[in-house]
């Protein structure tokens, strides 16, 4: 009876402690997400230079030097080729690990955890130990080919122009392999055990049976998986930061994201640099959108 | 039956192929940053050291303790702040039914993906503005922010499997919404609590964006970008720079270690990186 109450006094304080919680948070992200986007365009349409704002609104001038910009467009190309390479090939890797480990493993889980760690480590982290494996002259991938007589291999691996960006995309892919793995392993396990067992009895079975039924059932992982991938693919930068900043030959390993950070954060181009992340937040909704559109449109 | 041991034994020798693969970069890395100047040249980076010394560790510890122990605090804290308000946000959206709640989740998560980049002026300019540049507080802020997304779906993928019954006989008893979280929610969030903190201690930790254009110096500064300038510092003397690397990775590694179901959980709850 007293309890009852007590809470019936507290009930309109009550409802307002939750429901102010949550509009500081649709606040915070209100402002510091969609409000800095839209600050962030005005700043693209004006002509700040240097470390005093300028609000002075001039269109799209920016655009249009975007347009004759070459380091640009070789970002741009890179993005493009980490889309086009990293992201199939960790698929792939990913899928093949995944089956692997569905072959009822001895101490899955001891597998499991180990591939799936370098998508835990940081990137800082990750750069710091590539730089290290990469290193010509030192380095642990040169020293290996010399020990087991493949000096023919040896390589200037990040130094060199023409494989610099060949070798971030291996290391990615070794970092990002692991957790398609692990969503493709997800996928697999999901799968009614009667499917499977279905299949069996028509015949089905190894190669086949992942072929005709569980890989057509795990389009929904694939489709997750491909998403992360391709926005990942766009917004990467703390890795290149570290292995390359951008180089060797100027731009041979330069992505969007790390253009936008030396235009604005180094040479001052505040204008410039907002309007190479404008581009980059467009690209990344264009994937976005359609994604989430299509997860919760039916919640 | 003998050819199906055959296959057996292929498995399991490309497992162990993968193995080597994942861990040989940070196999040599440990090694490395055990290694004397003279073991560095005259060992190949595979080899253990001829004669392990932890000097390194030492050298790199007493420009790395400051900046850890800032990660240690603004990771924490941010951790605790995010998981709190993402964990309220995640029950506002499912049991407490609004108009138009849907369109506040989407608005909320589409903060996971964005691009930091897009924000990133603004972002300076507004803790510049508040005082807050070059402040853990103000990492504190930010991470809390950019946390707020992830938490509130980990949170509202957990909530929404809580039956609205359960709701319902509190609500005629009389309970508001406040006694209900905390009565009621509260006590059952314990694995979506664990999942959320585990998994944004990792991210948060890891990062090196925000701590890059949001310190300078050492008052603030991450472990991340501490790391990073380690590299300008100590050009070649690749065992103080695995040294530093080792530090820094050592309580995510060991989080990982420990807790590493958790973060799994995390990652699959339409989890993102980077």
């Amino acid at each position: 009876m007293k309890r009852k109450r007590i809470s019936r006094k507290i009930f309109t304080k009550d409802r307002i402690i939750i429901q102010f919680i949550f509009l500081i948070s649709v606040l915070l992200v209100g402002y510091f997400v969609y409000i800095g986007i839209g600050w962030n365009v005005v700043v693209s349409l004006s002509d700040w230079e240097g470390l005093v704002p300028s609000y002075n609104i001039v269109g799209f001038d920016q655009y249009i030097k975007l347009l004759g910009d070459p380091i640009f467009f070789t970002s741009l190309m890179n993005n493009i080729l980490l889309m086009l390479i990293f992201v199939p090939c960790t698929l792939f890797l990913g899928l093949f690990l995944a089956i692997l480990l569905d072959q009822k493993v001895r101490k899955e889980s001891v597998f499991r955890t180990i591939y799936l760690l370098p998508f835990t480590l940081s990137f800082v982290v990750t750069g710091f130990l590539w730089r290290w494996m990469y290193n010509p002259s030192m380095g642990v991938i040169n020293t290996l080919l010399e020990t087991i007589g493949l000096e023919l291999l040896k390589s200037g691996w990040i130094t060199d122009p023409n494989m610099a960006m060949f070798c971030v995309i291996i290391s990615l892919i070794w970092q990002f392999a692991g957790y398609a793995m692990l969503i493709f392993l997800a996928g697999i396990r999901s799968i009614p055990e009667s499917h499977i067992m279905a299949a069996e009895v028509d015949g089905a079975s190894g190669f086949q049976l992942y072929k005709r039924v569980i890989i057509p059932q795990i389009k929904a992982s694939t489709f997750t998986a491909f998403v992360i991938l391709m926005v990942f693919a766009l917004k990467a930068f703390d890795f290149i930061y570290i292995l390359t900043g951008g180089g060797p030959a100027g731009w041979a390993t330069e992505i969007l994201p790390l253009t936008m950070y030396k235009e604005t954060f180094a040479m001052t181009h505040f204008a410039y640099g907002s309007t190479i992340a404008t581009v980059l937040f467009l690209l990344v909704m264009a994937i976005v959108i359609p994604y989430l559109y299509s997860t919760y449109r039916r919640k | 039956m003998r050819f199906l041991r055959f296959k057996r034994v292929i498995l399991y020798i490309l497992l162990i192929f993968f193995v080597i693969v994942t861990l040989l970069p940070l196999w040599a890395g440990i090694m490395t940053a055990f290694k004397t100047e003279a073991d560095l040249i005259y060992t190949t980076p595979l080899e253990p050291p001829s004669s392990p010394t932890t000097e390194p560790l030492e050298k790199t510890f007493i420009i790395m303790q400051r900046p850890l122990q800032n990660s240690l605090i603004f990771t924490s804290v941010a951790t605790i702040l995010s998981c709190f308000l993402g964990s309220i946000a995640g029950y506002t959206l499912t049991k407490i039914k609004f108009k138009g709640s849907n369109t506040v989740f989407l608005g909320l998560i589409i903060g996971i993906f964005i691009p930091y980049q897009a924000v990133l002026v603004p972002l300076v300019m507004t803790m510049v503005s508040w005082g807050l540049y070059n402040t853990v507080w103000g990492l504190i802020l930010t991470h809390t922010v950019y946390g707020i997304p992830i938490c509130t779906l980990l949170f509202r993928s957990f909530y929404v499997g809580i039956p609205d019954s359960l709701i319902n006989a509190a609500k005629t008893d009389g309970a508001g919404t406040w006694i209900i979280y905390r009565r009621i929610i509260l006590p059952l969030s314990l694995m979506p609590f664990v999942v959320a903190s585990v998994f944004q201690f990792t991210n948060i930790w890891n990062d090196f964006l925000f701590g890059l254009v949001l310190s300078r110096g050492t008052e603030a500064m991450p472990a991340s970008v501490a790391l990073a300038n380690l590299k300008g510092g100590f050009v070649a003397m690749w065992n103080l720079q695995m040294a530093g690397t080792l530090w820094y990775t050592l309580p995510a590694l060991i989080v990982y270690l420990i807790l590493g179901k958790y973060l799994i959980k995390g990652f699959m709850t339409g989890a993102v990186k980077g």
